[in-house]
Order: C-alpha cells, then structure tokens, then sequence
C-alpha cells in the first residue's frame, strides 16, 4: 500500500519547541501571586503519628498556609482500591507519605518551616518483605482487611501433575528482580489554579493520564469532576511514573490554592521524586518446567509474589499482566500459576514501562536457557519447537488467529542478524583471558492494549478551520514517545493534509475525550483507530460538501496534497477554500470518532479467556563481555527485532526501540533502588545509577512488519515491547560466557565475582 | 544573607544582579532571568539538563553558585538561535528525530555545541565523552549522536 | 537548610588574610562539585561554618610548573586543564588516565585537584596515583607555608591535616626517571560518570628485567588510599618473568583484609584487589617487554 504521510519519518511536531527551549514543561509555569510549596514527609516508615505541632512553623515570615491530613476532605484515593493516602493520617505507611504541606511566598521559606514542624512520632515495628507478609499472623498494613494480600490471580490449565508425570526432565528454579526507578529526568511538578474560568480549581503540571489525576482530585475535593480540569504540560517522560504520584501531589497543591486562593506550585527534587514515587515492582518468582527429551514442553508450575509496598496502586493489574506471559510465548498443554501482590511498608508499586512483564520475562527466558542446557539442545531450537504460531493456543486458552503470529519471523530475524548460533557455540568453549564473550536471547509475545483489565475505548475530536487548517483534541497523552506526530501523520493521511496543517492541542480535561490512560502502549493502536475515526468522518463530510454541490459523487472525490479532486483526477479546488465556503454556509466542519476495541474476556477463578483481542512479538539477542576479574559487564551489541503491525513513523519505532534497549540493560546490569528495613539507600542519580551513552551497545533494530487487521493501518506497540526482554536476553549471555547462572537482577560487579548481592547494612 | 553584586553576560546581553550568595546559576537563569530551557534534574550534577556553556566550557550550572562567577559570558539554549535562526545543531537534532520527551534536550545541546566549539570535527568516542554527563532516559542516545555527527561533517572542513 | 554569607577574596593575600580572622567559621569553595552536592544534601560532613570563601577565580593557582626536580600543579587545575597538558602527558600519564575517569566532561570542567584532595574521599581518583608517584602537598597561611607529603595529609575518610587558616596551593610531584612505568586501573559500576569502586595505582621502575621502587596505592579498598607496604615489600627485587601471581593476588587481598577487616564488601574487594593488582603489573610488564 502507498502511503503519504503515514509509514514515514516525519519530523515530529512539537520538536521546534524543544530543541529551542521553549517547550514549557511543568516547573516552567508562573502565576501571578504564585506560592511555593513544599512537603514534609514522615520520619520513618510505619509509625503512629501521635501530634503535629505546626506552631512555630505557621509563624514564620511568609508562610500563607499549612495543610495536614485534617485538612483533606477525603483523604483516601486509587484507581482499582482507595487505599492510599494523601497525606498519612494516624499512621505513615511508608517512608514516602507526606506529612504536612507548607505554601509560602517562596521556596526558601517554604523549606525552612518544614524543617520547623515537630512531629511526634511512635515508630512501628513493619513488615518489609513480600514473603513475611504472606504469612498467616503477619503484622497487617492495612488493618481493614483481613491479610496482607492486595490480590492473587490463579490460572489453570490441562493438569500439571500429569504434565510433569510425563515429563523427562523437569527444573525447578527461583529468580528474584528488584524494585526500579522510572528514572523519567524530570521530576514531578503541578501547579494548581483555583477559580480559573468556571473550574475551581485547574492544574498544570507533568501529568501521564490527566483523566486519572481529575478523578483522584475531584474525588480527595469532593469536587465535580466537571469543576476540576487538568491540562497537561509537555511531560519530561514518564515511562508509567507520573500517575498516582501526581495525582496525590495534585491534590495536596490544590487544597492549598483554595485554601489560599493563590496558585501554589508543587515540585518535587529527585530525593523526594525517588522516595515518594511508586517503583516497578519486585518479584519473588518459583517456576517449575517439565519437557520431554526431545524438547517439547509438558507443563509449567509457577509462583510470583509481587510486593506492593504499602499501598494497592495498581498492583492488581500489574501481576494480571504477569499471569498472561509468565509462560512465555509457548504452547504449554498443562499450566498452573499463582501470581500475587502483597502489601508491606516499602515504597508502593505501580505502573512502570512493562507492566508485569519484566520479571517474569527474565525469570522465563532465563529457564528456557536452563532448560536448554539440560536437554543439551541449543536456546534457538528448544524456542522453535515450542513457540506459538498461527492458531497457537495460549496459557490461558486463547486462540491465535485474529493476527499474523509472527514469533518465528522475529526469532529467525534476529538470530541471522546477530550471528547468533556460531557465536553461541564458539563464546560456549573455554576463552583466553580475562574477558569473557558471551550472547544470550529473548523471545515475547505481549497483550497489545489494557486487556480484560478495563473497558478500553478512546476519542478524538477533529476540528477543520475556515483556512483548511485543523485541530486535533485527544484524550489520549504525548509522554515524549512521539504520540502527536504519529497521531497527525495518521488523519493528514486521511484528510489529504501536510501535519504541519494539523495542530494536536494540549490534553486539557475541559474539552479533550476522556479516553482513559496513556498506558499499556495502546495510544497508537486505539487513539490511533479513533484517530482514523475522526478523520473519515470529516473526509466524507468534506466529501459530501462536495459532491452535493460540485456534480460530483463521494466515491470518486480524492482528498490529496491540501486539495479535493474528482472524476477523472480533475482538481475541484482546496481543502482551504472548501473549508471557507463550508463555514460560511454553516456547514458543521467537527467531526469525532470513538473507538472500542474488539471484545475480550476473562474468568478470574481460572486464568482463562482471551485477554487480549492482539498481541505483537520481539526478540532480543544480547552479546556481553564480562571481565571474570573485576564483575564489569559490557554489553557489546543488541539486536532487537520487534513486529510493529506498521511503523507509523520508523524513525519513532527506531527511537523507541534504542530506548527501550537501553531501559532493559540498567535493568539487566545495574539500576535497583535500594531498601533497608523501608528507607531508601539510594534517592538520586548519584547512587541509583541508569545507563550513560557510555554504556550503549551497538544497537541494530529491526523493524517487522504484519498489518493487523485491528490496527490503524495496521500499526500496534512498540513502547513496551522493546524494553521487556533486554535484561533476560543479558542475562543469557552472561551464563553464555561465564557459566554462571545469575537469577537475581541485577546482574553486578558483586554477583559476578561472589555469586550475590551484597548490601551495606542490609539483608 | 548577604546579596552579592555579580555582572554576567548571558546569551549576549549584560545584566547587572543582586544575588543571594546560595543562588546557583541554575536558579539565576531560570528564576531571575526565566531562561527556562535550563533544567533541573537531579541538582548534584549527575543528569546534566542544567548544563550551560560558561567562559566556553560546558558545565552543569547547578553545580556553580553565581556569585563565583562575576565578569562571566554564559550562553543558553535560547542563545543558540541568531535572529530567529536556529544554530546547526538545533536542526541536525530535529532532522535525526534526536528528541524524545525534550527534557535533556537543552542541556545535550549545550553539551555538544562546547564540543564543536572546540573541535568541528570529533570522532564518535569524543561525541559520548562530550555528553556522557548528560543523561537521557528516552531515547538510548543513538539519535542524538547521530544528530551531533551529522553536524559536524555540515560545520567542519567542508 | 544552610546558609551562609559570601566571601570573595581578590587575591591569595587577602584569601589568607581572611582565614587568619575567621578560618574556623569559612567552607573554601573551589569547583564546587563536591561541596555543591553536599550544601544540597544536608551532609552531616559539612560541620557548621558562616561563611563561603570562593577562591576559584583567584590568579595564580591554576598553572602546571615545570620545574628541574618536580612538576608543581596549581590547586586550582582542572580536571579537564590535567587531561590535557602536554607536562603532564610527558612527565605522568597515570595522572591523566585517573583524570579522564573522573565524571563527566562537566564536572572536569569545574572540578579541581584541590578540591579532590581536600575533600578527601576514600575514592578520589588523583589521590591515588598522586600517593604513589610520593606527591607531596603545599599549605599556605597567612604566615607561613608548609609542605607535607600527600599520604600524611589525608588522615581519615574525609579528613585531612589542613588548619582552618591554611589554603592548599600546589601539589608537588617529583619527576621519575624514564624507566618508570606505570598503570592506573579503576573499577566501575557503569562506563562513565562513576565513581571507584575500586581504584589502583602502581608506579614502578624496572631495573634488569625486577621490579625496583615500586608503589603500589588503592583507593576505595581501605578507610583511606594508602600504599600496600607488604606487598610493596614482596614485589620490590622480584623478576618480572618468575611472579606468582596468583600467590600476590591473595597476599593482597589480605593485605586489604588486615587494613580494612571484614566489612560487607569484603567477600567482592578481596578478590578483586588481587587481581586488579595483577592486571596492573601484567600491563608494566607488557609496556617494558
Ligand atoms: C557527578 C559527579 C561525578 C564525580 N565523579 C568523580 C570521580 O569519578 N572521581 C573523583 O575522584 N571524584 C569525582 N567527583 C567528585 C569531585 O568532582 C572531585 O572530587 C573534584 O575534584 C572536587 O574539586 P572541586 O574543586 O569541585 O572541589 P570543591 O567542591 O570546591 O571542594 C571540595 C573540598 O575541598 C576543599 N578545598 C577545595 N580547594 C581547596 C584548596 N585549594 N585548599 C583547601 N581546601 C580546598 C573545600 O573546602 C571542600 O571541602 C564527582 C563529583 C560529581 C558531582
Ligand atoms: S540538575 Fe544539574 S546536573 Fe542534574
Ligand atoms: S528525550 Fe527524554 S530524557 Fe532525553
């Protein structure tokens, strides 16, 4: 198919502000009459707060306002269980909860009467690891219910006892991955208006699901949602950590701007972004594999518990992610898992780029290595012989057939690209020196959009001017991945329109289509069919304009280059003149398009349906060298084949691919926030430590490319996907250089010369 | 505290300040002067979006205090343009689709534009040295270097 | 939060003069990439102090000397102004190995030896290789000037022999014969912008084909870098061709161990000690042959 503006490189749309500085990002906004906000936070992780004395605080010169717990008309918010607080009311539950907030003309002063609040506090013996707060009698965090356990989701499948019966060789292994930053280089930043227009309050800031942050707001205010608006700022990445963090940031400044009736703006320095701000979530992960000589699969067992630190955020649909790929992309006949989150009083746990899926992706690919080298065949063949293909049967009993399976293609891709068996054999045998070579690979199959978690529709409006220029509403978010471009590109390819044409509007809550979050790496595939929506829906009106009053019939009218042709090519006249000849006749030029996605089900009790209505596959072939002396790992090349449906813009799908790569080897080599006893060792970039353009590798991307038929113009994921298999595919070609088998990430100095982690003070 | 007398030039313009002895330059840009393409990031020099070009050396301007440098010449991001132009490397960055969410964007820039200043023509090896204070969590860096190659082969002996 | 007032001495004369008065209640502020981070984290490190003295523009302090006997750098050189002086390159190229690790291209811009000196971390990068080539320091005050050998300046993690009216100056190294070698390894968790985890620095001379005055400094592996005496002792007047390698890797990992003791990064910096030590001697041995 020819395209004219979708399926090419187009230079992003909102790219001049940025390279010239003039991209206002949230800590850029200025009010008139602003006030500057900071937060104290708890002293300790679980403790009872016995007295706030704001006393001296509330003296000092320029402090317009203190606000407690007391002061939160509601002070319970979440998306899936109202559990969290925005600010710690008889108890703090982890060392991140806010205290008290101070307003004052300026940030010094807001600073220095913080330090001036005396809190009386009464420390509580916590609970700090996922497995102790499994257990029966453990101390509750929440003392409302009846456990510790915010969720578990079983699937059963076939019968495992007589697939392992069956089985030749069957592996038990244990893999544990830690908690992870999002590590976004922009720290949150809100700041709330009050009485803007008619809202009563609005707020600016970096926010990822501006519909979200109007739910937690309105519902903390006890507020209409119709009163609350929220209009996003360009966001300085996000990666799923500018959610419920700024939700509840949004709400503290806001209490403060009525309370004041002044601006209050609220950021956060990276101390505090690091130790407020939910983290990917540890896994604690059992798996058990049986498989016949020959290599085929009879059945897995597996266990993951997942710590939700103190609060359920979204950990219920974090670990259901986990459920559906905990298997890998495989055709297993007998299937039991159990996948877990509990809460404890570490940092809290929500959505983070992957969702679910990095842990057990490390912990599966890891296995099918070992597995591998037990059955003595090689990684390549023992994925060959059990992935899935075209009407494949999934874990969860879904069959494969709305899509182009294409697991072989990328797997086969990557392999010949990368050389993969020759080296693996070759790095296999006894090496010379000190640094060892090594090449490991990953395969995945992942649920394209939120899945059975939630109904998952969204909304786009279109608005054609008088001078043939349009604008575009979208509920949907730019979190810096190149949303705009893409989504311009797609209803230029439509309207017949350059994107320079198209102005894609800030996502403001007043006008923009609730359309649910910017997650789950789902805008280009449903805003994207929303998009395509609006779009044809303006054409034909366009059309139809035409056709009424020009002898023309709709079939035959072309809308190309800014102009509207008909019969036979002939050149009606432009997409400009037509627009001003249609607004003075009082034609209605908006158009909208909603988009649901195709039906999808789920049973709880038994893991089984169709999770999703399509999936993308990738693979990733790391080549390491590790130096057997000192631990230091270099990660030499990755080879990343990932099946886009269509690349709407390749030089997006290349950008998101070398930076979901990267994200997957401080994954693999070095990023882990650490926690002892809930405090946080390491609260910024000088300890916690994310990949320098030192440490990329040699990144070869590969594009693939099976339109589906559900997607715009057959375009799905790609976010995600790229980031999901870097650390297992490492971790493979560790144990490929090596011989040492590392199941716990990250994969450090410490692990390769003892064989574990080692923590000052803790563990 | 006591404000110091401090006279800089920043993006060719004099300015003549009053500033708190724990003022960084950061915080001079940004707050008094609103050269809000600066960025703040990390605050202890780890992240480089702060990252301005002082007296021609690239530094991270959260890591100075203003009154250390009386008499200075600072350029910013918004001094790259000359007249509504943009500055090669502004182009290169969007021609290479270098930018993802644009936070590390200004300080990347900085960083590079010292480096050509001071060599028109760097290898690759030398590009990563030049930026690898400069985090970005986006776009694993591939583009960006690309970006900054392609500007030297426009800016260099050609 | 701390505050504090501004100083701005002029010259080095009236820098002294200012200590004189009110040392004990001055921070001097050089680059500032270390104390700028601690002002921002609250550190416990930094003790109370009233004013801020910045002596980073004052004149004079940042020349590399050419002496007969020694090169003197200027306390107030660069990191990147070290990476890139030809005296340096030809005299000490260990040094400009150790400076091109530390940070990043911005942080060598501001930061200074001095300043890496003085703050007095366990794993400053140029306090190592500066102990083995015997650099000494040079102190002034308003009345008087001393010098002392680098390894006695530093006494603690952090800690250093400055009196409060004193000014670091120069750093003084005396010149090494050209049948010196040297190397400087340094381990990291990530490629750039990291600090030591464990830095070496050996410097030696190679007289028939044994290792002579040889010097051999970790950084980051004990309370302060210091000079590995044992070993030292064992190495000096071995043959280069007839070492036991794996014998002198452990024997400096205990050596470590008896400094240090057990501590819960032992079971990784034992080994590695070691063997770092031997990489290093594996590289001087490469360089001679
Ligand atoms: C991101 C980052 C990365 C870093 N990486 C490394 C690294 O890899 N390796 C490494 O070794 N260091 C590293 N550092 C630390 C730091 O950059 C160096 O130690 C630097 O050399 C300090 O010099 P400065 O001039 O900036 O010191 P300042 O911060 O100005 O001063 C440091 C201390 O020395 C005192 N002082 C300074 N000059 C004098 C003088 N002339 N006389 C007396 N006292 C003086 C000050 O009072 C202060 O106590 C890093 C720092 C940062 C922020
Ligand atoms: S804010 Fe200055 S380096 Fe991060
Ligand atoms: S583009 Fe987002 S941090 Fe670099």
């Amino acid at each position: 198919m020819e395209f004219n503006h979708v399926h090419k490189s187009k230079k992003r749309v909102d790219v001049y502000e940025k390279v010239t500085g003039r991209a206002k990002y949230g800590a850029d906004m200025r009010f008139p009459d602003m006030l500057y906000a900071q937060t104290l936070y708890t002293k300790y992780p679980y403790a009872e707060i016995k007295n706030i004395d704001l006393g001296s605080a509330q003296k000092q010169n320029d402090v317009e306002a203190i606000i407690t717990a007391e002061d939160v008309p509601n002070n319970k918010f979440g998306v899936i269980i109202e559990n969290q607080q925005v600010l710690a009311e008889d108890k703090s539950l982890f060392i991140g909860d806010g205290i008290a907030v101070v307003a004052a003309k300026t940030a010094k002063a807001a600073g220095r009467a913080v330090e001036l609040i005396d809190v009386q506090y009464k420390e509580l013996k916590g609970v700090y690891d996922s497995l102790e707060a499994r257990k029966e009698g453990s101390q509750l965090i929440h003392e409302e219910n009846e456990s510790n356990q915010v969720i578990h989701h079983p699937l059963r499948k076939g019968n495992v006892k007589q697939g392992f019966l069956e089985s030749d060789v069957i592996i038990k292994r244990e893999y544990d991955t830690p908690f992870i930053e999002q590590s976004y280089i922009e720290p949150e930043a809100v700041v709330a208006v009050p009485y803007q227009e008619n809202s009563t309050i609005t707020i600016y800031g970096s926010i990822q699901n501006p519909f979200a942050t109007q739910e937690a707001v309105a519902s903390v205010l006890k507020e209409k949602l119709n009163k609350v608006r929220i209009v996003q700022n360009h966001m300085g990445g996000s990666f799923g950590g500018k959610d419920e963090v700024v939700s509840s940031m949004a709400a503290r400044a806001a209490i403060l701007a009525l309370k004041t009736e002044k601006p209050v703006r609220l950021v956060n320095t990276r101390d505090q972004s690091i130790k407020e701000s939910y983290k990917r979530h540890p896994y604690k992960m059992k798996y058990k594999i049986g498989a016949t000589h020959d290599g085929r699969l009879k059945a897995m067992q597996i266990e993951a518990v997942a710590d939700s630190g103190a609060y359920a955020c979204q950990t219920p649909f974090v670990t259901w992610r986990s459920v559906v790929q905990a298997t890998g992309p495989y055709e297993v006949e007998n299937v039991k898992t159990d996948t877990y989150g509990f809460y404890t009083n570490n940092i809290y746990t929500g959505a983070m780029r992957g969702y679910g899926s990095p842990q057990v992706i490390f912990a599966q690919e890891s296995l099918m290595d070992e597995l591998a080298e037990e059955l003595d065949m090689d990684p390549v063949q023992l994925r060959l012989k059990n992935i899935y293909h075209n009407n494949s049967i999934t874990a969860s009993g879904q069959k494969l057939d709305s899509h182009q399976v294409s697991l072989k293609e990328v797997l086969t891709k990557a392999v010949e690209k990368s050389d993969f068996i020759e080296k693996y054999n070759r790095y296999k045998k006894e090496q010379p020196g000190d640094k060892k070579r090594g090449i490991g690979l990953s395969i995945s199959f992942r649920g394209c959009s939120l899945g059975a978690e939630a109904i998952d529709a969204a909304g786009i409006i279109l608005s054609l001017k008088k001078d043939g220029s349009v604008n575009l509403y979208s509920g949907l978010a730019e979190n810096g991945q190149g949303l705009k471009t893409v989504y311009c590109q797609m209803a230029g390819e439509i309207l017949g329109l350059d994107i320079d044409r198209i102005n894609f509007m800030e996502v403001d809550t007043l006008i923009s289509p609730d359309s649910g979050s910017t997650v789950a790496s789902r805008a280009t595939l449903i805003g994207g069919n929303a998009v395509k929506k609006a779009a044809n829906n303006l054409a034909n009106r366009i059309k139809k304009f035409i056709a009424e009053r020009y002898e023309q019939t709709e079939g035959d009218i072309v809308l190309k280059d800014g102009t509207i042709y008909g019969k036979k090519d002939i050149e009606i006249m432009s997409i400009a003149e037509m627009s001003s000849k249609a607004a003075m006749e009082g034609v209605y030029l908006t158009s909208y398009g909603w988009y649901v996605s195709p039906e999808i089900s789920w049973d709880e009790e038994t893991g089984q349906g169709n999770p999703y209505f399509t999936y993308v596959y990738g693979c990733q072939v790391a080549e390491v060298e590790v130096d057997i002396k000192t631990g230091e790992i270099s990660v030499l090349k990755m080879t990343a084949a990932h099946d886009v449906g269509r690349a709407i813009n390749p030089a997006n799908v290349k950008g998101q691919i070398y930076g979901g790569v990267m994200m997957g080897l401080g994954y693999g080599i070095m990023e882990e926030l650490k926690t002892n006893q809930g405090y946080i060792q390491n609260t910024n970039f000088d300890e916690y430590l994310i990949p320098t353009v030192k440490d990329m590798p040699d990144i070869d991307p590969i594009i693939v490319e099976n339109p589906d038929p559900d997607g715009p113009f057959g375009a799905k994921s790609i976010g995600e996907p790229t980031l999901e298999l870097g650390a297992a595919a490492i971790a493979n070609a560790v144990a490929n250089a090596t011989d040492k088998r590392i199941r716990s990430l990250p994969i450090n100095l410490e692990q390769i010369i003892v064989g574990r982690k080692l923590s000052k003070g803790g563990e | 505290m006591q404000k110091v007398k401090v006279s800089l030039t920043v993006n060719r313009k004099k300015y003549n300040l009053k500033v708190d002895p724990d003022e960084r330059l950061l915080d001079t840009l940004r707050d008094r002067l609103h050269l809000f393409g600066v960025k703040e990031g990390c605050s202890i020099g780890e992240c480089g979006a702060c990252t301005v070009i002082l007296d021609g050396k690239a530094v991270n301007s959260c890591m100075v205090y203003t009154f250390q440098i009386d008499g200075s010449q600072v350029l910013t991001v918004e001094g790259l343009e000359i007249d509504g132009r943009l500055d090669p490397l502004q182009l290169s960055f969007i021609e290479h689709q270098a930018v993802q969410c644009g936070f590390c964007t200004p300080g990347m820039l900085m960083s590079a534009k010292a480096l050509l200043n001071k060599n028109p023509n760097p290898d690759k090896e030398a590009i990563k040295t030049a930026i690898e204070g400069n985090l970005c969590r986006c776009t694993g860096y591939q583009q960006i270097i690309e970006a900054i190659e392609a500007s030297t082969k426009k800016d260099g002996s050609e | 939060m701390i505050e504090f007032e501004a100083l701005k001495p002029q010259n080095l004369k009236e820098a002294l003069a200012v200590l004189k008065e009110k040392g004990m209640d001055i921070k001097i502020l050089a680059g500032g990439t270390d104390l700028l981070v601690e002002i921002n984290n609250n550190s416990d490190r930094l003790g109370d102090f009233k004013y801020l003295m910045d002596i980073s523009s004052i004149k004079g302090l940042d020349e590399i000397e050419n002496k007969k006997e020694h090169l003197i750098i200027g306390a107030l050189c660069t990191h990147t102004q070290i990476s890139e002086s030809e005296l340096i390159k030809r005299n000490f190229p260990i040094l400009i190995r150790a400076a091109k690790t530390i940070g990043s291209t911005q942080i060598r811009n501001r930061g200074t030896i001095g300043g890496n000196i003085n703050n007095g971390s366990p794993a400053a990068d140029l306090i190592t290789p500066l102990i083995a080539l015997k650099g000494s320091v040079i102190l002034k005050s308003k009345n008087k000037k001393r010098e002392l050998p680098l390894q006695d300046f530093i006494t603690g993690p952090y800690k250093t022999d400055r009196k409060e009216d004193e000014i670091m100056t120069k750093i003084k190294i005396p010149k090494i014969t050209s049948d010196y070698q040297s190397s400087f390894q340094k381990v990291k968790r990530r490629q750039a912008v990291a600090i030591a985890r464990i830095n070496l620095a050996v410097v030696t001379d190679i007289k028939k084909k044994r290792f002579n005055d040889i010097r051999v400094v970790f950084g980051s592996a004990t309370p302060t870098a210091i000079r590995f005496l044992k070993i030292e002792k064992r190495l000096k007047q071995a043959h280069i061709n007839e070492l036991d390698l794996e014998s002198i890797a452990e024997q400096t990992g205990q050596e470590m161990v008896e400094i240090t003791g057990e501590r819960w990064s032992t079971p990784y910096k034992k080994p590695v000690v070691g063997n770092l030590l031997i990489r290093a001697l594996q590289e001087i041995i490469r360089e001679v042959q």
